[in-house]
């Protein structure tokens, strides 16, 4: 009778009397038998006799006494269980259910190995999916327009001026809209208004004033009547008509669906509205009031540009071929008018793309950087799981010599890794289904469409695959590892063997942790950087705590008639009143200074040609210089804290009645004046208004400019104050003074001892002065510029986290490794030191092979951040991705740590018992 | 058949009661794995108290629980593995405090039952 039969008499009597013993149990009884059955042949029995006796002894014996009871042998108690629920499964198909259930168990007896790789995995899995939520929501879905891919806006373009997004003018619009390869396209600009009724409080709604066929466009139908009639003009100077939105029709009109047909008051004229957009429609951003447009576009100027434009391409015309038409019909324009339109071209954009502005890009990197974080701690538990596999290699080696086939062992690791793969989404599903409210809560800037987030398939899919990619690397890596070894070595030898395979497996997989890490970490030292740039970009301005507000004056705000009006009786009140509410604010308690401008520092003014006098006049009028001009009163300079370089600033002694004058900006004098004293010099230009906004006082009151122009006389040079989007260069600029050049719509500085201060005197001076014009939300400067840097500044924190989650995950894992490799070549330490090595020279050959493996990860992860170069630079600003500073402070921090990491090893590698080292194996 | 039942069961719970005593002193004496403690107790009590294989390694596997005596694998060449067992110290403690009470219950049988221990 042999082993073998005794063996299957066993496991038979076991499964007879349902008792689960464990394996090593197994081997004693069999043991047992073996040498009773021995005793026996000794004893000069027969073979047949012996075997009775092995039968009788089975057969008295009540396996249910030993069951809970085990043999004690801690390196066999998993493997014992594991064989155990193979059996009761029937035989060596090792059932996948029980399979699971002995891995539970296992954790549980566990839990820290488990915790640790649940929760890395969990918050792995939560970041990525609570990314891809929102990128899903923000930037993969459609726009709730038809055919929203077939959607481009249009923005015009000059490479001399270094302009890449600026309005279009409205004639250069028109001739591109007739082109073929729109089907239709659509203009607008956004004029301020004020809505007034009897007996509400007047409000500003932002509005545009549109070509009629806008909706057209984009496919859109109010959800109340009719809107602009279909097919219907572009503009129309007789009736005035508008639609609302459903967020104004609801808050201001109580959701009344009477208000069809009813007129508003759109700063002072009645307008029939005609329809109500469907909820949540705002475009082209956060309108509620759009009027169609009363004027005609091709009667503009094609210097002027102000129009914002939205097209449809035409069926079959490719987004290239499009903006290839329009490039090509953009040099034919400026051939043709090179007055107005030298320089300029214009410029496709996809309306998502133009909708998402930097969160495209941005929300890209960070997808990009939460998938490196997620595969970071993928590798990182992957790395746990395989020396934990490395070090049950002999329970895996008896178990393989016992008998065990190579699926069931598979089967068993498989297991193992789909419990916590499975157990680790589920905590990120969880954590993103917290996360997520408090995300779309909190986050400080605007992200469009990010309130429609919400976990769904899609993002229950992703989690899925993580599961699943997870699970086949966890468990069959280390699993093909190990029975590979078992298939090629012997079980003693098969330790060194494999371990010398599974060191390098695990140095790539470690070095894959350092060079993910090296890319986050560069990718927020680059955005570290831009948000430092930005920060110290020169504003010319020092106005942190000034409050920004702005008011709009309507002609029977001035007690101007509605129609009909001339410059003396609609501009001048204008000025004036303007004037009386700066006096009034500046009257009240704890206000220094207070002025007025109708553009704010990062906004472009009015491009408009002048001449200087004496300087020769070009034979053409299109040859003239332009300059951007900006109206600003007595008080504003004062109050955004900017610095006059020479002369004086404007009183309230320049008005209309006093000789025109103006204030340039340091680039304008650099460009045009550098020679000789530019105050006193006298600079001549021909606009005499800029549309309904505003009007030059001094204009002749047909408003047709004097052939040689408007004489100006300039009185102060002020420091550049930025009039370009971040990161252009500061354009010349004319300031005219708000007295002889005002603007119905201007913004109010108020630098007071407090912003709150501040507040209540433009409150108190409009109530006094203008009660029927709505005082707007009010800012002070440092958060409107907050404002600007925010979106970077929040990526930065994000990325930065990130980074520091990702280093501190791959210097677990340099450890981890070096802790590993020591250990297991405590004999070959041993044998150096014997040889006379010196204990620092053992300490370095560990932190030297790290280094080795840190600046191979480091390599390979800058050429990650090459790979990611396109979408990088759309996010970073003031720096390049190969920015030095950003690369070596990155590489730095992460070979600092990678080498504190290998530290504690290396200490352990120094100390090394020659003697004990030499007898541990 | 009632007498001899009554027999059988006093036996029996001399034997539960008696069987840690047994192993310990045997394994006080040398290791020895698990069919050699059977067969030892059989063959010194003269076939009185025998154990079957799974109350053998019960018993064996309760006092290694309670860290009286200790197994380990031992390989030899040419052999399948065995566990061979050792008393701990806490176990020659236990042997030492239950061969005094055995002594006095003995001398107690002798002296009041006539019961005289089997001379070997």
């Amino acid at each position: 009778m042999s082993g073998r039969d005794m063996r299957e008499a066993v496991l038979r009597k076991m499964s007879k009397s349902a008792v689960d013993l464990p394996d090593a149990t197994v081997d004693e009884l069999v043991a047992y038998l073996e040498d009773l059955h021995n005793s026996a042949l000794d004893e000069g029995a027969s073979e047949a006799e012996a075997r009775r006796r092995v039968m009788a002894a089975l057969e008295e014996s009540t396996f249910s006494v030993l069951q809970g009871h085990a043999a004690k042998h801690p390196d066999r108690l998993h493997a014992a269980r594991a064989d155990a629920m193979a059996r009761t499964a029937g035989g060596r198909n090792l059932n996948v259910l029980s399979a699971i259930k002995l891995a539970v168990r296992q954790f549980r007896q566990h839990p820290t190995f488990a915790l640790v790789t649940v929760l890395v995995l969990g918050l792995g899995t939560g970041a990525a999916t609570t990314v891809f939520t929102v990128v899903d929501s923000v930037v993969l879905r459609p726009l709730p327009y038809a055919d929203p891919d077939r959607l481009v806006t249009l923005w015009d373009t000059n490479s001399e001026k270094g302009l890449a997004h600026d309005p279009i003018s409205p004639v250069n619009f028109m001739d591109y809209r007739a082109l073929p390869v729109f089907s239709d396209a659509a203009g607008w600009w956004r004029p301020g208004i004020n809505l007034t009724e009897p007996g509400k409080d007047p409000i500003r709604v932002n509005t545009v004033e549109t070509g009629g066929n806008l909706f057209d466009v984009l496919g859109v139908r109010p959800q109340l009547g009719e809107g602009f009639p279909a097919g219907g003009p572009m503009f129309a100077q007789g009736d005035r008509i508008c639609v609302i939105s459903d967020r104004l029709w609801r808050t201001r009109f109580n959701g009344d669906p009477s208000i069809l047909g009813k007129t508003i008051v759109l700063n002072d004229a009645p307008h029939t509205v005609a329809g109500v957009m469907p909820a949540k429609f705002h475009y082209p951003d956060d309108i509620d009031v759009w009027q169609r447009l009363r004027w005609d576009f091709t009667q503009h100027s094609r210097a002027a540009h102000f129009v914002e434009a939205v097209a449809r391409l035409s069926p079959g015309t490719t987004f290239e071929q499009a903006q290839s038409a329009v490039h090509a019909l953009g040099l034919r324009l400026e051939q043709e008018n090179p007055r107005t339109n030298k320089g300029w071209n214009a410029r496709l954009i996809p309306l998502l793309d133009e909708a998402l502005g930097y969160y495209r890009p941005a929300l890209m990197v960070l997808f990009g950087a939460v998938a490196l974080l997620l595969i970071i701690g993928v590798l990182n538990v992957a790395t746990l799981l395989l020396t934990r596999a490395l070090s049950r290699e002999k329970e895996i080696a008896v178990r393989v010599a016992l008998g065990a086939a190579p699926r069931q062992l598979v089967t068993q690791l498989m297991a193992e890794s789909l419990v916590l793969s499975v157990v680790g989404a589920g905590v990120g599903i969880a954590a993103t289904l917290a996360a997520l409210p408090l995300i779309i809560a909190f986050t400080p800037v605007e992200i469009p469409r990010l309130a429609e987030a919400a976990v769904d398939m899609r993002a229950l899919g992703l989690c899925l695959a993580v599961v699943g990619v997870t699970t086949v690397i966890f468990g069959l890596v280390p699993a093909l590892l190990l029975l590979r070894t078992q298939f090629t070595t012997d079980l003693k030898a098969g330790e060194r063997g494999s371990s010398k395979g599974a060191r390098r497996v695990y140095s790539v997989l470690v070095a894959a942790e350092v060079a993910m890490a090296c890319a986050l970490l560069v990718s927020s030292a680059l955005l570290v950087r831009t948000v430092g740039s930005m920060m110290e970009t020169p504003t010319g301005v020092n106005a942190d705590d000034a409050t920004i507000s702005t008011v709009q004056l309507s002609p029977s705000a001035v007690g101007a008639p509605a129609r009909g009006g001339t410059i003396e009786t609609v501009w001048v009140p204008v000025a004036t009143v303007h004037a009386r509410i700066l006096e009034e604010i500046r009257q009240q308690p704890g206000v220094i200074a207070a002025g007025e401008s109708n553009f704010l520092p990062f906004s472009v003014g009015w491009r408009n040609p002048f001449l200087i006098e004496g300087q020769p006049r070009p034979a053409r009028q299109e040859d003239l210089p332009q300059a951007q001009m900006h109206s600003a009163s007595e008080g504003y300079f004062e109050a955004m804290g900017a610095v006059m370089a020479r002369g004086r600033t404007f009183t309230e002694f320049d008005n209309k009645d006093s000789i025109g004058v103006v204030i340039v900006n340091e680039a304008f004098a650099r460009r045009y004046l550098s020679d000789g004293d530019p105050v006193g010099k006298v600079i001549r230009t021909w606009a005499t208004g800029i549309g309904p906004l505003g009007t030059h006082l001094k204009s002749p009151p047909n408003y047709r400019p004097p052939p040689e122009g408007m004489p100006s006389e300039i009185v102060g040079i002020v420091k550049d104050i930025n009039n370009v989007p971040l990161g252009q260069t500061v354009e010349p600029a004319i300031y005219f003074p708000q007295r002889q050049f005002p603007f119905s719509e201007v913004f109010i500085a108020v630098k007071a001892t407090d912003a709150s201060v501040a507040q209540t005197a433009i409150r108190n001076a409009l109530r006094k002065i203008v009660p029927n014009v709505p005082m707007s939300t009010t800012q002070t400067w440092g958060e409107r510029f907050a404002a600007k840097t925010a979106e970077a500044r929040l990526l930065m924190t994000i990325l930065l986290f990130f980074g520091g989650l990702a280093a501190l995950l791959a210097a677990l894992g340099v450890y981890g490794l070096f802790s590993w490799s020591v250990a297991l070549r405590t004999r070959e330490l041993a044998i150096r030191l014997t040889l006379g090595a010196k204990p620092s020279s053992v300490g370095a050959l560990v932190i030297g092979q790290s280094a080795v493996l840190v600046v191979a990860g480091l390599a390979v992860g800058l050429v990650i951040v090459r790979l990611a170069e396109s979408a990088l630079t759309r996010v970073v600003y003031g720096v390049t991705t190969t920015d030095a500073l950003a690369l070596a402070t990155a590489s730095a921090l992460l070979l600092i740590a990678a080498i504190v990491a290998c530290v504690p090893p290396a200490v352990r590698a120094m100390r090394v018992d020659p003697v004990e080292g030499l007898r541990a194996e | 058949m009632t007498k001899l039942l009554l027999d059988r069961s006093a036996i029996d719970a001399a034997k539960k009661g008696s069987a840690d005593l047994f192993i310990l002193a045997l394994v006080d004496e040398e290791d020895h794995h698990g069919y050699e403690i059977g067969r030892q107790i059989e063959l010194r009590s003269g076939g009185a108290v025998t154990f079957t294989m799974a109350s053998l390694y019960a018993t064996l596997y309760r006092l290694e629980e309670r860290a009286l005596i200790k197994g380990r694998w031992v390989e030899k060449a040419g052999q399948r593995r065995r566990r061979y067992y050792r008393i701990t110290d806490s176990g020659r403690a236990m042997l030492a405090t239950q061969r005094e009470d055995w002594g006095r219950f003995i001398a107690a049988l002798t002296e009041i039952a006539g019961v005289k221990p089997a001379v070997s």
